[in-house]
């Protein structure tokens, strides 16, 4: 079985995600679900009913705003846009991630003794 | 195929009726269903050109977005707080707004007229006859006021309104009347004994609307 990625584990970084989208460049909903789907390589699916409550809270903290396109046939689409805020936000989560990314692998796969023990287990 | 097309549409959009059912309507809700909409009749297109057929690809669509149940308690709080401040219609907003303009020049037409007046003739009794544009702009203003609301307090209705309104010229009117009298016979007890009826009238009808007042509305949203 192949591994996946648990719910708890990413919950904290859907709008880190959403910002790295929009970031390059201005899309609307379905189409981020799908890019977002296209960068994890097909592994990991972030369900648009998460997407469209994190849309709410992005556009009601000004880190995104939206418009509608003015498609004629089916509809018409709610683009999002990132806003300065937004970027700021962004920058901010993705040091952040950085840093925890580092401590987290030496927590979980790391060994006190792999450290200083260096020398003794190097002999 | 223009049909089969209009009839998805149907589908979807009563799907989307139901799942938003007895949320209370608000432009955030009209929004966020035609954003659905779209993405979904999107996605069913795509799982359509995938070789599924339309019905399957409708339920795989849906069930695909997952839990949506949270989005529509956001909303449905929206929906609240829009419900408890009804918009005006625009014709009761352009009665409200011409009640206040005409009430605030007509309190100013009697204050002006009176101290014109009390210049021209020092007889005090005379001058102070126009007084009664006051009351009558006071009362005029009042109803406007209360008919419009304001961001705290939603718009009263029409017949409440103009009960407040004719309280609150009612009380005015019973000081002008006494006043007057005061003035012309200088006397007391006339002018108070003038004046109760008018008084005893209006905070008798101010209290009776103050006491109805539909205070349940705190409870029932």
């Amino acid at each position: 079985m192949s591994p996946t990625i648990s719910t708890d584990l990413i919950r904290g970084h859907t709008t880190t995600i959403i910002l790295n989208i929009l970031r390059q460049g201005d899309s609307y909903g379905y189409e981020i679900y799908k890019k977002i789907l296209a960068l994890s390589g097909n592994q990991y699916e972030l369900k648009e009913a998460t997407l469209y409550t994190a849309f709410r809270r992005l556009e009601k903290e000004a880190c995104i705003e939206s418009y509608w396109g003015d498609e004629t046939q089916g509809g018409r689409r709610k683009y999002y846009r990132i806003t300065a805020k937004g970027k700021e936000r962004y920058q901010h989560s993705k040091r952040e991630w950085n840093f925890a990314k580092e401590i987290l692998d030496r927590l979980i796969q790391g060994g006190l003794e792999d450290e200083e023990g260096s020398k003794s287990t190097g002999s | 195929m223009k049909k089969a097309q209009s009839q998805l549409d149907h589908k979807i959009k009563k799907y989307l009726d139901q799942l938003f059912a007895g949320v209370g309507e608000s432009q955030e809700l009209h929004e966020q269903k035609e954003e659905l909409f779209t993405n979904l009749k999107e996605k069913i297109a795509d799982y359509q050109a995938q070789g599924m057929d339309e019905s399957s690809s409708f339920k795989e669509a849906i069930i695909s977005m997952g839990d949506l149940s949270s989005l529509v308690e956001d909303l449905r709080k929206v929906g609240e707080k829009t419900k408890q401040f009804p918009t005006l219609s625009p014709t009761a907003t352009r009665i409200a707004n011409a009640g206040i303009i005409i009430g605030v020049l007509m309190t100013l037409f009697g204050g002006f007229t009176i101290a014109l007046l009390s210049f021209k003739d020092l007889k005090w009794g005379e001058s102070f006859a126009p007084g009664i544009f006051s009351v009558f702009g006071v009362s005029i203003f009042t109803y406007g006021f209360l008919l419009k609301g304001t961001s705290k307090r939603p718009g009263m209705k029409q017949m409440r309104a103009i009960l407040y309104a004719t309280s609150a010229g009612l009380i005015l009117f019973s000081l002008y009347t006494a006043i007057l009298i005061n003035l012309k016979t200088g006397e007391m007890a006339p002018s108070i004994a003038s004046m109760m009826v008018f008084f005893l009238a209006g905070i008798g009808l101010w209290l009776t609307l103050f006491l109805t007042e539909p205070n349940q509305r705190k409870n029932s949203y």
